[in-house]
Order: C-alpha cells, then structure tokens, then sequence
C-alpha cells in the first residue's frame, strides 16, 4: 500500500520540487546570454556557415573548396530574429560566418555578440562602394562586411494592373479594385514602414502618433491585401494569381526572369534599402577559414559572378565593374543615385518597438 | 526504529526492500529522467520567465509578477485567443461529419478482408509532412488553381476561398481528419450488433436506432476523438499561416512573434505558452478522465 502510494504521487511531488527548486535557485541568471568563446579551434577543415537561402551555390561552394581546401557546410535561416535566437540558443559556437542585415548588425554588436575584425587580415575592403566604407548601421565596418544590398518594392502583372504602379499611394487609391490580390511583408518594421513613408514619415519614426496613423492606413488596405508574406508571393505572383506583391529586390529579378509580364518598381517616395554583411559571431570557432571566406568572396572575380548568379547586387565596386552591362545598368539590380537618396535603412526604434508589435497584432488579427 | 530496538532482527526487515526499488526505479528512471530534463525543467523555466515582465534575451531573470499574464486579457490578444478556438471548434465539428460516416462504413460495412488496408490508405495522408500538405492546398484552391479549372471545365463559376477562413478549416479538418477517424473507428468497431438487431425487431426505424444504439455507445469514441482534434487544431501554426489571409493571426503565431519577432518580448511569449500548456493539460485530463470508456470514478 505505501509502496503503490510512492510510485506515483509521491514521486511526482518529490521531483516536481527538485524541478522547482533548481529552477529557481538560479535566480540571477541571463537570459540566453553567449559568452566569447574561449579559443575553440573547431574543426580546421570545415567552415560552417549560417546564411539566407539563395546567397551561395555549388559553384561558389567548389571553387571556394580549390582555392583553399576548406570544405564548406551552410546552414539557411528564413529572418534575422531566428539567426539571433539560433546563436543565443547555443549554436554561435558552431557557426564561422553569419549573414545578418543592418538591423540586425547594430543589435548585435551592441549586445556584443559580435567578434571584431581585423582590418588587417581582410583584402579587398577599399573596393567598396563609397556609402559602403562607413555605414551607420556598423561604422567603418568594425564587426561587418557588406555583401549584399538592395531595395524593397513592388512587383506588378502588368495583365492585372491598370498601369504600373509608381508610388506606395498606388495601394490605397486602387484599394477597391485590386480586393485580396496584394500581399505585404509579413514583417512588421517593413509594412508598418511602408505606411509612415507613404504618410511622409520615417521607416524608423518613434512617435506614437505617426505610428497609429500608419496602422490606420494599413487598417484601410486590410480588403486588399490577400497575405502578410515575405516570399510566400512568389508562386503565384508568377502564375498570375495576384496584382501586387511587396518583394525585395533580389527575388523581383528572380520572378521577372520567369514571367515577363511581371515588373519591379521602387516606389517614388522612397522604400526601405537593406544590406546583408558576412560578420563572425563572437563565439566562432575556426577564424582562420572565417576571413578565408570573406577574403575570397571579397574578390572582384568572385563577387561579380555571384552577382549574375544569385541575382544580388554587391557593394564591391570593382566586381560591378566586371559584370555584363544588361547586369550593371539593370535599375532594380543597381538603382539610381536619386532613388536610393529617398531611401532609408531600418534601424531599431527602441522604447516604441512594443507600440510596433501591438498595432501589428491588432492589424493581422482584426 | 532500528537502534530503539536491538532485539529486532535487521536483517530481516531490510532485505526486502531493495528488491521492490530496484524495479520500479530501472523500468521508470530512464523515462522519468527523459521527461524530467525535456519537460519538467523546460516548461519550469517557461514558467518563471513568465513572470518576468517584457524579459528579452541577455536580461536578467528576476521574476516580479504577472504583469506578462494581466496583458493577455487586452481586447486584441483575446481576439487572437478567441480565433483560436473558434479554428479549432469549427476544425473539430467538421471533422467529426466528415469523419463520423467514414468511420462508420469502416468499422460495420466495409468488406472485412479489406478492412486494415482501407484503414492504413486513410493515414497514409499523415506520412508526408504537414507543411507540403498546406502547399497542396494553395496548389488546389488558388484562383488559377487545381480546383478552379476543374470547375471551369464543367461551366460552373470558380471559387475565390484561399487566404480566408474557410480555406483555413479545410486545411486543418483535412490536416486532424485521420485522428478522428481513427478513434471513431476503434469506438465503432466494439459496438454490440446484437442491440441493433433488437432495436430493429422492436420496431425501431434505422434512423431511430442510430440516435438511440449507435450514438449513445459511440459518445466516448467521439469526445475522445473531438477533444484530441481540438487539442491539435489549438497549436496549428501551418495552415492559418499558410492559408489564412490577412486577419488570420492565431496564438502559435502570436507566441512566434514573441520569441523570433522583432519585439522579442519572451516574458509576454512565456506567459502565453503557460496558458496555452494549461488549456490542452486541461483538455488532456478531460480526455483521460471520461475518454476511456469507463465512467468517472
């Protein structure tokens, strides 16, 4: 009888209160915190990499492998927030490279989880186009190195719309006849950006009421828009299935390749422009195969070919230099001066990014 | 005990004792510890980040209150909550009419020697993963889609349902199906003929001895199979993502944006996933205690 009575209940309460009592004797703990790591070497012969899909190849991949004999594992991830939990979580000790973009860049190295460079072990830097040198997000590019850059738009069917498209405002005064053949970003700095550009505001504005007034022009879109998607539109943009999606440069130019009735503009009131760097988590194994990586995509030859590949611009003047013309003066690839003047990088937004995340959940939930 | 009374032969009453430890502890120690480091401890520790208002990573864990949890009853979280239930009420409810006649045919009607055949074709949906199942979907009821040519070609006009809501519980009633049939078929099969044959001799019409034999001995096979639909259907991320619309938040995804968003608010995300722990641990005890066939003690 008392032996039947431990087997279960006993045992549970027991070990619930071990459970509790270890739980919270950590009091004082931090949060998924990374510290550097304490010289791990990894394994010299491999060079892990965590990357957005479509940003490397096989050809890239082999020719990487001649040059320096490191074979290469890349791993994808689908945003920046799921790369920065991935590293909190524990597999920054894992990783030589990542891809974070701009945004993502600052709050890192601000909460340190980036390893600085050495300046001295990377070539190729002073072939970087001049807004490149000294971005905002990373001054001198301290913890970073751009790789890839490009603008957010719309992509149209020429078949479904009236005429291109020339300016966000395009959505609202169109709004009753383009009903569920619009899809947006399912991401909040973006769509929520688009609106306060389209209202005059900054992609990076912090004041409440330019906020709400945002989330209320999106509220008067809500009948158009079919999804919150980042790349769920590609599909069926290109099977004519939808009028107009939010894209980013790179995936318009890969969308276009495949349906010619499709075209990409950057609205005329300026959109969001975003760079994606390679950088080196502060907890990196194997540095060696690290800058032997940023070095080798650094050169001309080889970012230039990645260019006409992957169909992403980069920021090495000398690699723009090499590509066919119908490539360089290709204006959703490279826009102009005067475009990417009216165009600004997302930042965060601080106190105001719970005001953000609260008008987006009223706005997708509504 | 021992000490107070030396008389008492030791060994005696020690010698037993290790043998019925030993057991238990062997069969239960690598389970328990399973359960204990991948359960206990992780939803322990969701629980006390919780309590720690707005807590992103790299914080400090210092548990305050439950501020985290008063913020759930905000209007617009309980929309999404509301949401929620109602894509898994109405997930359930279909399933069980789709789900009640098929069981049915299989468990009392279908030829015999198929029977097990015909089951395992009924899961076999279940063996791919449900994130292409959801793609098939868009494939199938998107306007130049698979459904819409088929209807065109027979003259009748399309339907426009992706990305709105019933394009949502079709997904996750095609999604759950197989479960509810499952149950109600193992239900089905144990129902005693001999009743119907009674029934029918006492001049009971079919349909009256449906309502009155078939459905009263099913009841448990069906509150089992409803709760463990809704249990699932409450966690579904894919379908509403994929195809949903733009008023298509649910709280999987609320509780994402919390953790991988651009908030990262992982003390409003904890509290949310408690809560969303208590309601299925309570659906979970529901359907232990009454989904068993036997009734509450």
């Amino acid at each position: 009888m008392a032996a039947a009575a431990f087997s279960r209940r006993d045992f549970l309460r027991r070990t619930s209160i071990a459970a509790a009592g270890l739980a919270m004797t950590g009091c004082g703990w931090r949060l998924a915190q990374v510290r550097p790591s304490p010289g791990s070497v990894g394994d010299r012969t491999k060079l892990y990499i965590y990357t957005w899909a479509g940003y490397t190849d096989e050809e890239l991949i082999s020719r990487f492998q001649q040059a320096t004999g490191l074979s290469v594992v890349v791993d994808i991830f689908d945003s920046n927030e799921v790369m920065l939990a991935k590293l909190q979580a524990g597999g920054g000790s894992q990783y030589s490279i990542i891809y974070p973009s701009d945004y993502m860049v600052r709050q890192m190295r601000e909460r340190g989880l980036l390893r600085e460079l050495d300046r001295d072990r990377l070539l190729g830097l002073k072939d970087l186009l001049e807004p490149y040198q000294n971005p905002s997000y990373d001054p001198n590019n301290v913890h970073s190195v751009p790789a890839s850059w490009g603008t957010t738009g719309l992509i149209y069917n020429r078949r479904r719309v009236p005429e291109p498209p020339k300016d966000w405002g395009f959505l609202w005064d169109n709004r009753d006849r383009l009903k569920r053949q619009v899809t947006l970003f399912n991401d909040q700095r973006e769509t929520m950006g688009l609106a306060l550009r389209r209202l005059g505001y900054s992609y990076n504005s912090q004041d409440p009421e330019q906020i709400r007034q945002a989330y209320e022009a999106l509220k008067e879109l809500r009948p158009a828009i079919a999804q919150f998607t980042t790349d769920g539109w590609k599909d069926r943009m290109v099977a004519g299935d939808l009028s107009i999606a939010m894209g980013y440069s790179a995936d318009a130019i890969e969308a276009i390749e495949e349906n010619d009735q499709l075209g990409y503009t950057i609205p005329a009131s300026g959109s969001s422009l975003w760079t994606d760097t390679m950088a080196v988590p502060i907890s990196a194994p194997n540095l060696e195969a690290a800058y032997a990586w940023i070095n080798f995509t650094l050169q001309p030859e080889v970012a230039a070919g990645m260019t006409a590949r992957l169909k992403f611009a980069t920021a090495n003047q000398r690699a723009i230099d090499l590509l066919p013309p119908d490539l360089a003066q290709n204006p959703s690839l490279f826009p102009s001066q005067a475009i990417l003047d009216r165009c600004e990088g997302i930042a965060p937004v601080g106190a105001a990014t719970p005001l953000y995340d609260r008008y987006w959940t009223q706005l997708t939930s509504g | 005990m021992t000490p107070a009374n030396p008389i008492a032969p030791a060994a005696e009453a020690t010698p037993p004792k290790p043998r019925r430890w030993v057991g238990p502890w062997a069969l239960l120690g690598p389970s328990g510890l399973w359960l204990l480091l991948l359960l206990v401890l992780p939803v322990l520790v969701i629980f006390e980040l919780s309590l720690v208002p707005g807590i992103r990573p790299g914080d400090l864990v210092n548990p305050s209150g439950i501020d985290n949890y008063l913020l759930v009853f905000q209007p617009v979280y309980l929309q999404v909550i509301g949401r929620t239930l109602s894509y898994a009420i109405g997930t359930t409810i279909i399933c069980l009419l789709l789900g009640f006649p098929v069981a049915y045919w299989l468990a009392l009607m279908s030829p015999k020697r198929w029977q097990n055949l015909l089951l395992v074709a009924f899961t076999l949906p279940l063996w791919t993963s449900s994130l292409l199942r959801s793609y098939a979907w868009i494939t199938i009821l998107r306007p130049t889609g698979v459904l819409n040519s088929l209807l065109g070609a027979i003259g009748l006009p399309g339907l426009d349902i992706l990305n709105q809501t019933p394009a949502v519980l079709l997904g996750m009633a095609y999604s759950f199906l197989p479960y509810m049939v499952l149950i109600l078929y193992s239900s089905l099969e144990k129902l005693d003929r001999r009743l119907l044959e009674a029934a029918a001799d006492l001049g009971a019409t079919p349909i009256e001895a449906f309502w009155k034999v078939t459905v009263p001995q099913s009841l448990q096979g069906i509150a089992a199979g409803s709760l463990l639909v809704a249990i699932t259907s409450l966690g579904d991320f894919v379908n509403p993502e994929l195809l949903g619309g733009a008023s298509s938040m649910t709280a999987s995804r609320l509780i994402y944006n919390q953790f991988l968003g651009a908030t990262q608010n992982w003390g409003f995300g904890s509290a949310l996933s408690m809560l969303m722990i208590l309601a299925v641990s309570l659906g979970i005890a529901l359907l232990i205690r009454y989904g068993d066939g036997r009734p509450a003690a």
